[in-house]
């Protein structure tokens, strides 16, 4: 049988094909990634762009999660604020319907107590970044404003309405309280208890003291039980941070598997091609080199 | 005396005969790294035998011809294999710089999709925030930029290919134009008798050069051959050659015409078939979804944002330019109609720290917005197209590659020219060419013996 007598296009599309092998394993080793087209793995690279689209929602929901964290938590504790405030306003008031005080004492305790009204309506007033934190929905707009025309003194001049932020996939969270449903909540409005124990000790009423710090101390109560939405929500955060954090974990680990490189078997592949690429050299370098006309004398 | 002359004759024709056969063995090796050389070899026959009663004498030998060594049916089958490599090798390297925009990276529509989605996450936590608000703007900016470069990469791949076209329509009348005049040396040495050996080797060539171009069938007639394309348009018809024109349709795609008959539908292999496929298929249907996507996701976010209110109470005008209502040219034209960043309309209920109409248009990236997937669902998918379509390309040439390789090989061990063997032919007629002449010699010496003899 004859046999091609010119093996060297063969051994030349050999090479390029070792050579284009090494090409490749070179490439996945530098760039660390084995699909760097589309064309290398289809379903991989399709994959990839799902899983980049969801490490970057994570991310996302982390970095949003980071702005309403702050947010809340100047809200927390503001609350705490006015939870404190509140206590001293009842001991005040405690004291104030004690009946051995003297007028002047009371008008004492009054302008304590007027401090604290005020007090409490800067702490209201809570603005966050640029937003009014307990305004409903009108984050532009100053809740409380002073009105003499109210009963309490005070007007809500924000909205009932809340927001919800999404932060996860299917998971949105109440961002707000509006004050209409924490300070001035009806029967409840911290407010008016505030006016009516303020009125009462300038007019030294003790059964009435005594009735408007109740008033005061059901404000309290309330605003102490309302507080823990928030706290509430900070809990929340943290572990939906914690449950982001190793969703981004894992979504890098698949990440790697869809498209990372295989380092040991890409490294023993270069390897191999760059052995055969020389032993496919050293092959060619002895083609040809002899042949009948050599002996013919 | 007359015997001994009729030897001299027969010894010469040896002679004769052997220097014939050398010459086709030097002209092997002078042809050793020829491409497309088919190895030649002398076809010696006995010569007429002479009767003298009651004998019959031979008279020696003749060099019939010196024949090419070639497979017939191999060479068409390597043609058709040829074409085959054209049309993948052609498509498989379009759709390689195809995929280059459907790469991962800052900038592609994935990556683009999800910055525009987070910018609406971002600002839902603080919806009256004009940086945030601004930030919206800027990447729902990017993403229309990254669909128009997206869609301009593929309008700019289709008008090179374009180019290509008409280069592959050149080449293929210059082929034509050349194998028409060989067909014609052909048919004039072959009709007085004489080997066209070379000529038919330079016409195999020309034939599998045309065939990496076009398909094409070969049609052998008397002395000559007939070349058409695969649904019969023809090339070649003997010394003639049909020239093909490209023409543009008014998308400005050029047509191939032969003899005034558009038949650019009807190529499907070689490079031309390549070509053509990815500039009238496959880039097509990239673009095709591409455009679905883009319109897709802009009349959705359109559609929510004008059911808002933007920072001032109003009502939401359109985030994006509505995209045209066919969808078509809708990833090239995308771009974002407002520029003033209180426009967005982040409030669903009119006041201006409500953030429901933003979450809203947050909620639309995980929606069944675009045949039923999600925005970077389906660009997901058009990823895995193009990048299949790419590896399928790349697999087919490959194959067809080596199919040729092996093809070559069997070609080369029929009519390729081994030293070794042109050696020991060379030996061979050198041997029968001594010993020719040695009887030469005898026969001279016997000569002289009977001339001797007269004195």
């Amino acid at each position: 049988m004859r046999v091609n007598p010119n093996p060297t296009p063969d051994l030349l599309a050999a090479l390029a094909h070792t050579q284009q092998q090494i090409n490749t394993d070179l490439l996945e080793i530098s760039s660390g990634q084995s699909v760097n087209v589309p064309s290398d793995n289809p379903a991989a690279a399709a994959g990839l762009v799902q899983n980049a689209a969801q490490s970057s929602a994570a991310d996302q929901f982390l970095r949003s999660i980071g702005s309403i964290q702050g947010e809340m938590q100047s809200a927390d504790s503001t609350l705490n604020s006015v939870i404190t405030a509140l206590q001293r306003a009842i001991s005040l008031g405690t004291e104030g319907a004690n009946g051995t005080l003297s007028d002047s004492d009371r008008e004492a305790i009054a302008s304590e107590v007027t401090g604290i009204r005020s007090q409490l309506v800067n702490l209201a007033n809570l603005s966050y970044q640029g937003s009014y934190v307990f305004a409903g929905t009108a984050t532009q707009t100053t809740p409380y404003v002073l009105d003499s025309s109210a009963s309490s003194g005070v007007r809500y001049a924000g909205n009932n309405l809340t927001n919800s932020v999404t932060v996860g996939n299917h998971f949105t969270l109440q961002t707000n309280l509006p004050g209409a449903q924490l300070f001035t909540a009806p029967g409840t409005d911290m407010f008016q208890a505030m006016q009516d124990l303020l009125t009462n000790l300038q007019s030294g009423d003790t059964d009435a003291i005594g009735t408007s710090v109740t008033e005061v101390s059901n404000a309290y109560n309330y605003i102490d039980t309302a507080r823990v939405f928030y706290g509430n929500s900070v809990n929340q955060l943290d572990s939906q941070q914690n449950y982001l954090n190793s969703e981004t974990a894992q979504l890098a680990a698949q990440q790697n598997t869809l498209g990372g490189v295989d380092l040991p078997a890409t490294i023993s592949n270069l390897t191999t091609g760059q052995t055969s690429y020389q032993a496919t050299l050293s092959a060619m370098g002895r083609v040809g080199q002899t042949n009948l006309f050599d002996y013919l004398k | 005396m007359s015997g001994l002359n009729a030897s001299l004759a027969t010894a010469l024709s040896g002679l004769t005969a052997e220097q014939g056969a050398l010459q086709a063995t030097t002209n092997n090796v002078a042809n050793v790294n020829t491409p497309g050389y088919s190895r030649e070899v002398p076809v010696l026959v006995a010569s007429d035998p002479i009767l003298v009663d009651p004998l019959t004498l031979g008279t020696g030998v003749t060099l019939q011809t010196i024949e090419s060594v070639r497979d017939p049916i191999l060479e068409s089958r390597i043609q058709q294999e040829t074409q085959t490599q054209g049309q993948w090798s052609a498509l498989a390297s379009a759709l390689a710089q195809t995929q280059v925009t459907f790469t991962g990276g800052t900038g592609d529509i994935g990556t683009a999709i999800s910055s525009f989605f987070n910018s609406l996450n971002q600002l839902s936590t603080s919806p009256a925030d004009l940086s945030l608000r601004q930030g919206v703007l800027t990447a729902a900016d990017n993403l229309a930029t990254a669909f128009n470069l997206a869609s301009n990469n593929l309008t700019t791949q289709r008008s090179n290919l374009n180019g290509s076209v008409e280069q592959a329509a050149g080449q293929i009348n210059q082929l034509t134009g050349q194998i028409a005049k060989l067909n014609g040396q052909i048919a004039d040495l072959e009709n007085v008798g004489q080997n066209a050996g070379t000529f038919l080797d330079q016409r195999t060539q020309l034939i599998d050069q045309l065939s990496a171009l076009v398909d094409v069938s070969v049609i052998p007639t008397d002395n000559t051959l007939t070349l058409t394309t695969a649904n019969g348009t023809p090339l070649v018809a003997g010394q003639q050659s049909f020239q093909l024109s490209t023409q543009p349709d008014p998308s400005g795609a050029q047509h191939i015409y032969a003899q005034g008959r558009d038949i650019t539908s009807s190529l499907t292999s070689g490079q031309l078939g390549g070509l053509l496929q990815a500039r009238d298929q496959q880039i097509p249907a990239i673009q095709t979804q591409l455009d679905t996507l883009a319109a897709g996701l802009a009349n959705a976010v359109n559609g929510v944002q004008t059911a808002g209110y933007d920072l001032n109470g109003r009502l939401g005008a359109n985030l994006f330019t509505p995209p045209p209502a066919s969808a078509s040219g809708a990833a090239a034209t995308l771009s974002v109609a407002i520029t003033d960043p209180s426009k967005i309309a982040a409030s669903s209920d009119g006041t201006v720290g409500n953030n429901g109409n933003a979450d809203a248009m947050y909620a639309l990236s995980t929606q069944p917005l675009i045949q039923g997937q999600s925005p970077t669902g389906y660009y997901s998918t058009v990823v895995f197209n193009v990048g299949n379509a790419s590896a399928n390309a790349n697999a087919e040439q490959s194959a067809s590659g080596l199919v040729l390789q092996q093809l070559n090989d069997q070609r080369s061990s029929i009519s390729g020219v081994s030293l070794d063997q042109e050696a020991a032919n060379i030996m061979r007629f050198q041997q029968a060419y001594s010993a020719s002449a040695q009887v030469i010699s005898t026969i001279n010496s016997m000569m002289q013996t009977v001339i001797n003899m007269k004195n």
